[in-house]
């Protein structure tokens, strides 16, 4: 007898801990699932909702927060979905958070999210209806997809195109291969370099001399500038050109007098051929002026001697004294 | 000619079956219950089977995550091994798997202990004495098999699912905590009710071929061994009809 109760208490020791198992499971399970514990109502309306089903998992801020309840239709373009959120979240969720629809993953279940916003808002209370996003719609995702698939192989083909051309030109690979190149390269960037250095100084200076020009500065910048100097270039160029007629006239009568000397010359003139070929002569006439030289100058003298004479000074003062009035009355 | 002899047999036993079973229902409500017989045998069918089927259920548990580790990896969704372990114990393996090996362990003891009463007239000598032997032997047994054969699946779910905890700790690394909640998380009441529920039947299946197999059995000694081995092989069939059965009742309740 003892035996039995002993094995009887096996018994119930073995059922208890299958249904401790089986409850444990099923709480595990209804936890998830928000059937127990205290939890509130939130609602938003949707025009597609993407497969979502009951029982789909609520997102608060990544946090799995609650379950959709309910899915009803209440026309053909707004679909209202109620969810059951746990009371932990029930004053930190408020009015003006944005609820969407997402997904777990790429290809796992619809999941909704409640995002909130930067902005002062009310605590959503049981029942609140909150402003809702569109979802993001997997199919013109996959649209848009298709497109640049499309043209990402337009790209990859061109580029293609363009490596077959490169690997098959000689003159780039030589260019590649070529290890002085790099040298010279470096040098010609270098020569550049100095070029356009000294080129910003030219710069510098022209646009200082422009600025010149502009105030009319300098020479260039008062050419630039005065106005009246064209009319006086103008006429300057018209006396050049008269002075020009004139020189030709001129010319022209010396060429008419040197043909005659010259014919004089040729018809055997005496006293000039004998000026011209007489070596002599220069040294004479030379000499002649040297005299007529000295000789004016005793002149002078003499005429300086005979101002001072007593007979011609008074002849001498009256001239000046009629210079100085015809002075004073100019 | 033979064959329309094997269909007649075939019917003859399924209907002598019926009526077997259905006698239980009667005699089930009819007082004088045999409470002390049915824990007793109640120790002896659940309690003396949970070593068989909590290794069975460690050792599927454990074999079930390796083998299917490579595939999950190659697909890349090696995280998601414990929630597909989980299912797959909860829904089909624990439940099938534990009555399979409880069918073989029960039914063919039942088969044969009933068999060998009834070749050596016990059952008879019970009738003569008074003592209502379908009570007595076979209404104990089948509302011990019906009883213990969901307390032992679940035991062998929890004891599969720690087996499975194991296995997927072999490579990877999960804590404890995340291996119950992926498990939880992935798993639905009605992944967990229609799996539970039809246990009862394949406890209920398990016990009536055993005892029908064994009240039914003749012919001497060959005579039982012949009832143990059908019981086995008869109830292992029913079990997979009933699990099919169950799976299109629960699709067709919408709870899949």
């Amino acid at each position: 007898m003892a035996k039995e109760i002993i094995n009887n208490i096996k018994l119930g020791v073995f059922v208890l801990a299958s249904l401790f198992i089986i409850i444990l499971l099923l709480y595990m399970i209804g936890r998830n699932r928000n059937l127990f514990g205290s939890n509130y109502i939130l609602k938003a309306t949707f025009e597609n909702i993407q497969g979502l089903k009951a029982g789909n998992n609520v997102r608060f801020a990544g946090i799995d927060v609650g379950t959709v309840k309910k899915i009803e239709i209440k026309n053909d373009t707004l679909i209202e979905v109620i969810m059951i959120i746990d009371k932990k979240v029930k004053n930190i969720i408020r009015k003006n958070a944005i609820v969407s629809i997402g997904t777990d993953g790429l290809v796992g279940n619809k999941v909704v999210n409640i995002i909130a916003v930067k902005k002062e808002g009310e605590i959503a209370k049981s029942g609140d209806f909150l402003p809702t996003k569109r979802p993001i719609d997997t199919d013109d995702m996959i649209k848009i997809l298709q497109k640049t698939n499309t043209d990402a192989s337009v790209v990859a083909e061109n580029l293609k195109y363009t490596t077959t051309q490169i690997n098959q030109s000689n003159i780039v690979w030589s260019i590649l291969r070529d290890t002085l190149l790099y040298k010279s390269l470096q040098k010609s960037i270098m020569n550049i370099h100095l070029i356009t250095e000294n080129a910003n100084e030219t710069v510098a200076d022209i646009k200082k001399i422009i600025t010149n020009v502009k105030n009319g500065k300098g020479t260039l910048g008062s050419i630039v500038s005065d106005t009246t100097i064209a009319s006086n270039l103008n006429k300057a160029i018209d006396q050049i050109h008269s002075v020009g007629k004139t020189t030709d006239t001129l010319i022209h009568n010396i060429n008419k007098i040197s043909l005659e000397i010259n014919s004089k010359i040729e018809n055997g003139n005496n006293i000039i051929q004998s000026l011209l070929q007489d070596s002599m002569i220069p040294i004479r006439f030379n000499n002649s002026l040297k005299n007529i030289e000295s000789a004016s100058n005793g002149l002078n003298q003499n005429m300086e001697a005979l101002k001072h004479n007593f007979l011609f000074r008074t002849y001498f003062k009256k001239i000046e004294k009629r210079k100085s009035t015809e002075d004073k009355n100019k | 000619m033979a064959q329309a002899i094997i269909i007649k047999r075939f019917l003859d036993e399924l209907g002598d079956m019926s009526r077997f079973s259905s006698r239980f229902f009667i005699e089930w409500f009819k007082p004088r219950y045999e409470i002390a017989e049915f824990f007793k045998q109640c120790y002896i069918i659940g309690y003396k089977s949970l070593p068989l089927i909590g290794l069975t259920g460690f050792i599927m548990g454990l074999v079930l995550t390796m083998q299917l580790r490579p595939s999950m990896v190659d697909y890349g969704v090696e995280s998601q091994l414990p929630a597909i372990v989980g299912i797959a114990i909860v829904r089909e393996i624990g439940p099938v798997i534990t009555a399979l090996i409880f069918a073989g362990k029960i039914g063919s003891s039942i088969g044969a202990e009933l068999g060998s009463m009834k070749v050596t007239e016990q059952i008879d000598a019970m009738e003569v004495s008074g003592t209502n032997p379908y009570k007595y032997l076979v209404v104990s047994r089948v509302l011990a098999t019906t009883f213990m054969l969901p307390v032992l699946a679940i035991l062998s779910d929890g004891i599969s699912l720690y087996g499975s905890y194991l296995g997927v700790n072999i490579k990877g690394e999960t804590s404890s905590l995340l291996f119950w909640t992926q498990v939880t998380n992935s798993l639905e009441f009605y992944d967990v009710l229609p799996a539970f529920i039809k246990t009862y039947f394949f406890g209920f299946a398990v016990g009536m071929i055993g005892c029908y197999k064994g009240y039914n059995s003749s012919k001497g000694t060959e005579g039982v061994g012949h009832s143990a081995n059908s019981a086995v092989v008869v109830s292992s069939v029913t079990i997979f009809i009933l699990d099919l059965l169950a799976v299109q009742v629960t699709d067709l309740l919408g709870f899949n």
